[in-house]
Order: C-alpha cells, then sequence, then structure tokens
C-alpha cells in the first residue's frame, strides 16, 4: 500500500541521493532485493520440482506398494494360521470323541468287574456259611455223643446210690439207660415243658 | 549496528533504518546482507535437499526420517488436508519449497553470526507472496476460464442489487488484501521480532556499558529477556513459516472449493 | 516527550486482534477439553482464526512505520 503511493519516490532516489534506503519505509520493498529473492525462490521451486518432490513422492509410493505386499503376506499367514488352528480344533474333538468312549468303555468294564466281585463274595459267604453251620452240626453231633455216653453212665451211678441196689447186672442195666436216653430224646423233640418232663421222669419211675 | 548504537552517549533505540544494511554499493541495486544471507540459505537448502534425497531408502534412516517429518507435515497435514485429496499433488513443490525456506530464512534471526531474519526485510515475503499469488490465480483461471473464475467471486443466490457491491470487495480481496496481507504478515512478525530482540540487546550493552552505578545489574534482565525472546523467536519462525503455506493452501483449496 | 503518535495508533490497533486471539484459544481449549480427538482439525483452524486476527496487528504495526 505505501509501496504503491512511494514508487515514484523510489524511482527519484535511485538517480540521486544514496541516503533514501536508510530512512525509506521498511514496507517499501528493496527492487535489488526483490529481484534476488524472486530469483533464489524460483531456482529452488524448479529444484523441487524436478528432482527433490518426485524422488520422496517416489519412495512413498514404495513404500506404499511395500507395506500392501508386507499386509498381503500377513494376511496369507492369517489365513494359514487359522487353517492350522482349525485343524488343531478338529483333532481336539476327535480326541475328547475317543477319549469320552474309552471312559465309557473303562465304566463298563468296572461295572462288570464289580458284578462278578459281588457275586464271588456272595458265594464265598454263602460256603463260609455253610461250612460253618456245617462245623457247629458236627460240633452239636459230637456234643450229643459225648452226652449221651456219660449222662448214661452218671444217671445209673446216681440212680444205685439213691436207690441203694447195685444195678451191675449188664443187662437190666443196659435196658434202663437206653430207656431212659430215649425218653430224653423225646423230651428234646417234644415241647420241653415242666409237665411233660415230670411226666417222664415220673413214668422212669 | 550494535556498537555503532552502544558508542553513542545518548541511547538511540533500533529502528527501521537497523535494517538497512547495503555491503556492497548503495541505492536500490546495492547488494544487502539480507541477500547475501537469502542466496546463502538458498545455495544451502538446494544442496542438502538434492543431497539427502539423492538416496532414499524405504526403511528410513535418522537424516531421512527428519526429511520425512517435515515433508510429511507440509504435504499430508496442510496439502491433503487442506487442498484435498484430489488436487494437492501439483502444490507440493510450491508448499515445500516455501515451508523450507521461509523457516531457513526465519530461523537466521537466531543462527549465530548471521543473526538477522531475511523475511525482515519485505521484499522476500513480497517475492513469496507473489509466487502464490500467481500459483492461485493462474489455477482458478485454468480451471473455470476467466468468466467462470469472475463469476465465481459472486456466492449464488444473492439479491441483485449486492451483486456490485460484493464482486468488487470479493475482487479487491482476491487481487489485493490476500497478497499484501500474506507478505505483510510475514514481514511484521519478523521485523517486530528482531526489533524486540534489538532492542533487549542494544538496551542491556548501552545500560551495561554507560549506566552507573546499581543501573549497570538492571542489564542483566535485559539480556536475560534477551535470550527468552530468542527461543521464542524460535516458535514465530516455525509458527510464520506453517502459516504462510497454510494460507497458501487455503487460497489454493478455494479454487476447488465447490467441488466437493 | 518523546515519542511518536503511529506507535500509539499501532497500540490501539493491538488490542482487538489480542482480545481476538484471546477468544479464539479459549475456544480452542474449551473444545479440545470437550473433545480431545478432535483436536488435530481444532488445531489447524485455531491457527487460522489466530493468523487472520493477527493481520491487523501487522497491519498496524507496517502502518506505524509508514506515517512514522
Amino acid at each position: 500500500m505505501g509501496a504503491i503511493d512511494n514508487a515514484a519516490d523510489v524511482l527519484a532516489a535511485e538517480s540521486g541521493e544514496g541516503g533514501f534506503w536508510e530512512d525509506a519505509y521498511p514496507v517499501i520493498p528493496h527492487p535489488g532485493e526483490l529481484i534476488v529473492g524472486i530469483i533464489s525462490f524460483a531456482i529452488l521451486y524448479f529444484l523441487y520440482k524436478r528432482f527433490v518432490v518426485p524422488r520422496l513422492e517416489a519412495m512413498l509410493a514404495e513404500r506404499q506398494r511395500t507395506i500392501e505386499g508386507g499386509i498381503e503376506r500377513a494376511e496369507a499367514m492369517q489365513a494359514e494360521a487359522k487353517a492350522a488352528l482349525e485343524q488343531y480344533r478338529a483333532q481336539l474333538a476327535e480326541a475328547r470323541n475317543e477319549a469320552a468312549q474309552i471312559r465309557d468303555q473303562a465304566r463298563a468294564e468296572g461295572q462288570q468287574i464289580l458284578e462278578e466281585l459281588r457275586v464271588q463274595a456272595q458265594e464265598e459267604s454263602a460256603r463260609i456259611v455253610a461250612r460253618g453251620e456245617e462245623q457247629i452240626a458236627a460240633a452239636r453231633q459230637q456234643v450229643i455223643n459225648e452226652l449221651r455216653g456219660q449222662v448214661g453212665g452218671l444217671a445209673v451211678e446216681l440212680a444205685g446210690r439213691v436207690v441203694g441196689e447195685s444195678l451191675a447186672d449188664e443187662a437190666r442195666r443196659q435196658g434202663t439207660v437206653d430207656r431212659f436216653l430215649d425218653q430224653l430224646d423225646e423230651l428234646a423233640a417234644g415241647t420241653p415243658d415242666g409237665r411233660s418232663g415230670s411226666t417222664v421222669s415220673g413214668g422212669t419211675r | 549496528m550494535t556498537t555503532v548504537v552502544s558508542a553513542a552517549e545518548e541511547f538511540v533505540p533500533p529502528s527501521a533504518p537497523d535494517f538497512w544494511q547495503p555491503l556492497v554499493g548503495d541505492g536500490a541495486f546495492a547488494i544487502t546482507r539480507s541477500m547475501i544471507v537469502m542466496v546463502l540459505v538458498t545455495i544451502g537448502l538446494a544442496v542438502v535437499m538434492m543431497l539427502a534425497t539423492r538416496r532414499l531408502s524405504v526403511v528410513p534412516g535418522r537424516g531421512q526420517y527428519r526429511l520425512e517429518g517435515v515433508y510429511g507435515l507440509v504435504r499430508n497435514s496442510i496439502g491433503r488436508d487442506i487442498i484435498g485429496s484430489d488436487h494437492f499433488r501439483p502444490y507440493v513443490p510450491l508448499l515445500f519449497t516455501l515451508f523450507t525456506l521461509i523457516l531457513l530464512n526465519n530461523l537466521m534471526a537466531i543462527i549465530p553470526v548471521v543473526q538477522f531474519p531475511t523475511t525482515s526485510r519485505i521484499s522476500f515475503p513480497i517475492a513469496f507472496a507473489l509466487g502464490v499469488y500467481v500459483v492461485y490465480l493462474v489455477a482458478g483461471v485454468r480451471r473455470r476460464g476467466l468468466g467462470g473464475f469472475l463469476k465465481n467471486l459472486v456466492p449464488s443466490g444473492l439479491p441483485f442489487w449486492v451483486v456490485p457491491v460484493v464482486f468488487i470487495l470479493e475482487l479487491v480481496t482476491f487481487l489485493i488484501t490476500r497478497p499484501v496481507t500474506l507478505a505483510l504478515r510475514l514481514f511484521g512478525n519478523m521485523f517486530a521480532g528482531h526489533i524486540l530482540l534489538l532492542l533487549f540487546a542494544v538496551g542491556g550493552e548501552f545500560l551495561l556499558l554507560n549506566g552507573d552505578g546499581l543501573l549497570k545489574l538492571v542489564s542483566i534482565p535485559a539480556f536475560f529477556m534477551f535470550f527468552l525472546f530468542s527461543a521464542f523467536e524460535i516458535l514465530i519462525a516455525f509458527l510464520q513459516a506453517y502459516v504462510f503455506i497454510l494460507l497458501a493452501s487455503v487460497y489454493i483449496a478455494e479454487v476447488y472449493a465447490d467441488d466437493h | 516527550m518523546e515519542g511518536n503518535l503511529a506507535i500509539i495508533g499501532y497500540g490501539l490497533s493491538a488490542i482487538g486482534p489480542g482480545v481476538g486471539i484471546g477468544l479464539i484459544f479459549a475456544a480452542y481449549v474449551a473444545g479440545v477439553a470437550r473433545q480431545p480427538e478432535v483436536r488435530g482439525v481444532l488445531q489447524t483452524i485455531a491457527i487460522l482464526g489466530f493468523v487472520l486476527c493477527e493481520q491487523l496487528a501487522i497491519f498496524g504495526i507496517a502502518l506505524a512505520f509508514v506515517f512514522s
């Protein structure tokens, strides 16, 4: 603005006094500097347009391509990894199935073994019980037999002392003992109450 | 310049003439300090960029990583996001040139030995703004033709009597206000920032040399402020370069505005 | 007292942008606090607003030197 107003002064100063530029308003462009500025700017612009920027752009484009290539590679690798994961999962599922089958089978077998064991144990216990009963019966029989001998002898001796009569006669004694034991057997087989016992003893007498 | 000022008995605050530093000759075509800095920055930038992009690898090294950071900021955050992904490609060289050149020139304000921001001479911001100006005008005319370009300045649906007013306002905005503000903003920020730095440096030096007694101690906070503002200038340098290409791409984006 | 009236003019012209920039960044901070994920978008818009606001002050400083 000031520059336009003072253009005439500038031209006048060119031919005359050298002090004009020292006192000139700072907004008046100095022609020499303006020319140098435009030329420098133009040269630098040319260099940039011709060399610097195309080089940088080429590098950026190549980087872009590289990055895109890298992305593609990465995608391929990802797909591969995904496939591997799928496969792995399938295998895992298969293995799980198999394991479940094995487990079921093992459980069934275990059941069976248990059953067998139980049957065996029952048989064993039954056998033990039967033998025990046999032993008891045998022991009872033995006791009965023993008692039969001793009780007869004791009773006869007791009776002889009570009666005071010798029962030495073999034949008579034998008959008495037998009869007594028979009565005793009857007593054991029948209802063991006092009345039948007294009946027996009364009979014996 | 500082030695000249502080040698004087009376304190002379820094002002506009401090920015006029001819090295060879005098007058309109004198070779000035800022010219030299500008040429050196351009050459340095050209050499570094050509070497840095000579062998680019897909997997970046440390240096390439930084270069890509800057390039990505310009290309993606500004070019692509503002102009739109369909049209931004032809403008990337322009934006990248502007950003690197302006940033480095701004940073010259802090870099020792140079310590003079080239962009605080208005000629250079004007040169940059001129580039943007030409590009967005050409893009607009090429896209719609001259008639369509002028017609597109006025939004549709306005009452007929408003149209001329809006047209003239828009035309002035498009042709004058935008390039002028673009150049002035960069210039103004760097100019004001540099004056502020000069003020603290020169003032501190004056107090230290010419102050009597305890006044000498006041130069310590002055120098401290100088360092503080130097750090602040780094931020400003970056922000102004960013803003310059941000606005450039906003102006360019307007050409394609009704596309989507 | 020495000085330049133009600099007072610059001071006056800096008031408006100062208030405006404050409002812009206040809104930006509030917006980011409310929705941190849109920070990138808001940042660009905030800087754009900041720049458009700042240009008035820049005009001020340029004109201050023109009329000094």
